[in-house]
């Protein structure tokens, strides 16, 4: 039997102007856990789009070797790549949501009677003996819709391997999921790898790297620049591969000097609108300096984003608690009343909140400033360009042009044109739902430095972050919430990762 | 790719001509297309089809639902449909007819020219006010757009049957039947013609004093010439054919105006933009501080009023009220922002490219009359030619 599953021989894969992949090759080997890790725009996901046929045999040059023998997918056909045993996993689920477990992971190749009609009973009993099999803790007949998003991965995984899949893609798997989530994923990928599947595993969280691979192949600018084993590399030396410098500092220094306190949230109390019997927030209260940057820790489903978006105006309906800006209470019921008081939001979801995808970026970034530009009858498209253009300079937003739609820029710049849009309303309190989700080291880098300048004029900055060490390197002050209270506030001196866990579980509590 | 930077290196007059060309490939694919099918029907009618007569009953004929469509545009790209506009637009023909026959020869005996105007008011009137009230149940009530105009096609429908009471109303009075089938005379036409052409370079001019004070870099002169004079000699060509047959016809001069200001509105003003924004992404615009509610409600009262102009026209250009009055404009009209770009997903779309998808409509009906193609015939190929058409544009963006 090979021992290698997945050779790549110099392979190239060229663009109109771009060279995607430069002579990559590695190898893969047969049932191990092998992490891929790059920036963004390295070339991870157009190796992925290689292996899954998006790209097929004869658009790029060199070979692929799989299970010995050349892989020729052909024609777009990410059917072809199943059938031979390779599936991916996407960062965003592609379940039907009204459709149950075991609906969807037969969805298109369902057992017949045979009369013609669907044999559910067998259905059933297959997908039951899939999800034992792998040890997946899902019942086959739930409706995918009523599934956390953990369960729904889970259900994900199930599908690729009712497939037979030998190769398991997981492009970004956690970006979603809480700590116990991730904890069940890695049980889970340890079971895989019992029954030998092999897993490629994707991700900008590269601790997970050290928790769960084998070996680990590092890409920058289309070039594969090692392949070695886990436990030959720490973080900061496959930091230093992914960057090609040493990068002796993941968080810039500030010189951040806060201020008096210009914002007050006291006893918050709210509930979701459209449920009015689900409470969302049970008491949060915090302040917040001029030129601070506060960080905001607590689990997933802890209550961070509907804090920032209560107080924002546009979702929470506070029952409860006072907000006050300079001294005085201030009511805000919607995104505009927050903007008048000088409060801007970067959202959580910038694909889905933060962005019109198809637009341009120019017009991105002028959508919330249009007041500035705009009499009634008329926009100044002039004054909104040279607005725009200092702004793009400014974040050293990367792109042809400023005419450029927002879907073609890497996820990093998206995100850069998002804080871009909100700076030019020159905000007193910039509010960062997780700024630096799903985007590549360097770029992260850049949001911080900016983060920092930011507070250093003056500007006040709540941060939300689910990684522990961005709100510990980044934070003046950190607010741990725990089920919708604030359960207490660090100042970063006497603030450690113990401590922000044992506030979030809810193991300690301060008053 | 290269950080964004104000100064561009100078490249050639052809390239930049190309590069034009290709930003906006989908509106000049649709113009080739009319262009094709204008040949082919001059060359089936042997050369009749663009005889000054036929050309000038050609542009008048799309007027009645390009009024229609230069709303539509603006309610698609919301992610929203107005169906009840065919039937808004016939109800107040049907409105306007009854007032024309039996009310002011009553109260205004021997006053054609104040009949009009009143009639005009009460046209725009009712078309503006269901405008409102369908506005109002779909963006504060919630309620989705195609069901509150699928209603309110229903209720006009009936509302038509009761003003005419079965019958037709005569709308062919002077004065108003200038509306829809006067023209001007041509020296009128001429002028207009001219003061068009000087507004054309003058605004040209205008924009770049503009782009020069504000430091940016400026597209070559003689590209901006070049387009300009293209634009002008189109606009003294038409007013030279139609000269040769009645002159400039009234209704496409108010369909001109009309298009113009939408055109104007959706791109120019912040109106139009958040229109955009929200068909594009409404999370989005709701977080950056756009009012949602009030911008769909303002768009359904701008199609309310935009039908009441297409009905003042439609009782003018036919002279009666009838109760088939609108029936099927609002699909015409839908089919005409479609063949012009606009996304049925929302967020896409120009007011410029629905008139020519209009007319790219118009031009199939008129040219299989004139053939005489029979009217089954005639609905086949319409149906063909739209689809055919959505496919070419999802063919091409695909194989980009």
């Amino acid at each position: 039997m090979e021992d290698n599953i997945l050779e790549f021989r110099n392979v190239t894969k060229r663009f109109p102007g771009i060279v995607a992949l430069n002579d990559v090759s590695f190898t893969i080997k047969r049932g191990e856990i092998h992490g891929i890790c790059g920036e963004n725009g390295a070339g991870k996901s157009t190796l992925m789009k290689i292996l899954s046929g998006v790209y097929p045999y004869g658009t790029y040059e060199g070979t692929i070797l799989y299970d010995g023998k050349e892989l020729r997918l052909q024609d777009r056909s990410i059917r072809q790549a199943i059938e031979e045993g390779i599936a991916i996993v996407y960062q965003e689920l592609t379940l039907v949501p009204n459709m149950t477990v075991g609906e969807n992971i037969f969805l298109g190749k369902e057992p017949l009677l045979p009369n013609g009609s669907i044999d559910w009973d067998r259905l059933y009993a297959e997908t039951a003996k899939i999800l034992e099999k792998y040890r997946l803790d899902i019942q086959p007949q739930a409706i995918v819709k009523y599934l956390g998003v953990g369960k729904m991965q889970m259900a994900e995984i199930a599908k690729a391997l009712a497939e037979n899949a030998k190769v398991l893609i997981l492009d970004e798997p956690t970006s979603a999921l809480t700590e116990a989530e991730v904890d069940k994923l890695m049980e889970i990928l340890q079971t895989l790898k019992e029954h030998g599947v092999t897993c490629i595993y994707i991700t900008h969280k590269l601790e997970e790297f050290f928790r769960i691979t084998d070996s680990i192949t590092v890409l920058r600018d289309g070039k594969a620049i090692i392949t070695a084993p886990t436990r030959e590399l720490n973080l900061e030396k496959l930091v230093s591969y992914m960057v090609g410098r040493e990068m002796k500092e993941r968080f810039p220094k500030g010189n951040r000097h806060p201020g008096k306190v210009i914002f007050e949230v006291e006893n918050l109390h709210a509930i979701d609108p459209n449920d009015p019997e689900r409470k969302i927030l049970n008491g949060v209260s915090f302040d917040l300096r001029e030129g601070e940057i506060l960080g905001i820790a607590g689990l997933m489903g802890s209550g961070r984003t509907e804090l920032v978006t209560t107080i924002f105006g546009e979702y929470g309906k506070i029952t409860q608690g006072k907000i006050r800006l300079d001294g005085k209470e201030i009511q805000i019921h919607s995104a505009r009343d927050a903007m008048r008081h000088g409060i801007s939001l970067v959202p959580e979801d910038r694909k889905g909140m933060g962005l019109v995808l198809m637009q341009s970026i120019l017009k991105n970034i002028s959508l919330p400033n249009l007041d500035r530009f705009a009499s009634f009858m008329r926009i100044n498209e002039l004054a909104e360009l040279k607005a725009a253009v200092t702004q793009a300079k400014n974040l050293a937003i990367k792109a042809s042009t400023l005419q450029a739609p927002c879907d073609s820029l890497s996820g990093g710049n998206q995100q850069k044109v998002v804080i871009a849009k909100w700076l030019l309303s020159s905000p007193r309190i910039l509010i960062m739902d997780d700024p630096t989700r799903g985007i590549d080291v360097g770029a992260k880098y850049e949001i911080y430095k900016l983060m920092n300048e930011l507070a250093e004029r003056g500007v006040a900055i709540i941060m939300i972050s689910s990684e522990l060490e961005e709100v510990l390197g980044m934070s003046d002050r950190i607010v741990v919430m725990h089920e919708g209270r604030s359960n207490g506030c660090l100042s970063i001196h006497e603030a450690t990762q113990e401590k922000i866990m044992t506030l979030a579980t809810g193991i300690a509590e301060m008053v | 790719m290269a950080t964004i930077s104000e100064t561009k290196s100078r490249i050639n007059l052809w390239e930049e001509i190309l590069k034009r060309f290709r930003l906006n490939i989908q509106t000049y694919t649709i113009i080739l297309a009319l262009v094709a099918i204008w040949i082919l029907f001059t060359i089936l009618t042997g050369g009749a089809y663009l005889k000054p007569q036929n050309f000038s009953n050609l542009f008048r004929q799309m007027t009645v639902t390009s009024f229609l469509a230069a709303g539509m545009v603006l309610v698609i790209v919301t992610g929203n449909i107005d169906l009840s506009v065919g039937k808004l637009a016939g109800f107040v023909s049907v409105v306007v007819a009854y007032f024309q026959a039996n009310i002011w020869n009553h109260l205004l005996p021997n006053q054609p020219l104040i009949a009009a105007a009143l009639s005009v008011l009460v046209g725009l009137g009712v078309g503006t006010l269901f405008g409102v009230i369908q506005g109002y149940i779909i963006s504060y009530l919630q309620v989705p757009s195609f069901i509150v105009t699928l209603g309110g096609m229903w209720i006009l429908n009936g509302g038509i049957l009761i003003v005419t009471e079965g019958k037709t109303i005569p709308a062919n009075q002077p004065a108003f039947s200038e509306i829809a089938q006067g023209y001007l005379p041509s020296w009128l036409g001429w002028v207009l013609a001219i003061g068009v052409v000087i507004l054309l370079f003058y605004s040209m001019l205008r924009s770049r004093q503009r782009k020069r004070q504000y430091g940016f870099e400026l597209s070559s002169l003689s590209l901006d010439i070049l387009t300009t004079t293209f634009f002008s000699i189109l606009v003294i060509v038409y007013v030279y054919i139609v000269n040769m047959y009645n002159g400039v016809q009234t209704p496409v001069l108010l369909l001109a105006i009309t298009a113009v200001l939408m055109s104007y509105i959706s791109s120019n003003t912040r109106f139009g933009r958040y229109a955009y924004a929200i068909g594009g992404n409404r999370e989005a615009a709701r977080l950056s501080g756009i009012n949602i509610r009030k911008n769909i409600f303002m768009i359904f009262v701008l199609m309310g009023f935009l039908s009441g102009v297409s009905g003042i026209v439609l009782a003018s250009y036919v002279g009666y009220g009838t109760i088939a009055a609108g029936t099927g404009y609002e699909l015409d009209a839908i089919a005409s922002c479609i063949l012009g770009g606009t996304s049925t997903l929302g967020g896409v779309g120009t007011v410029f490219g629905a008139m020519i998808g209009s007319l790219i409509m118009t031009s199939l009906t008129n040219g299989l009359q004139m053939m005489n193609v029979q009217p089954a015939w005639q609905y086949l190929l319409k149906g063909i030619v739209l689809i055919l058409a959505v496919y070419a544009d999802v063919y091409f963006k695909k194989n980009r």
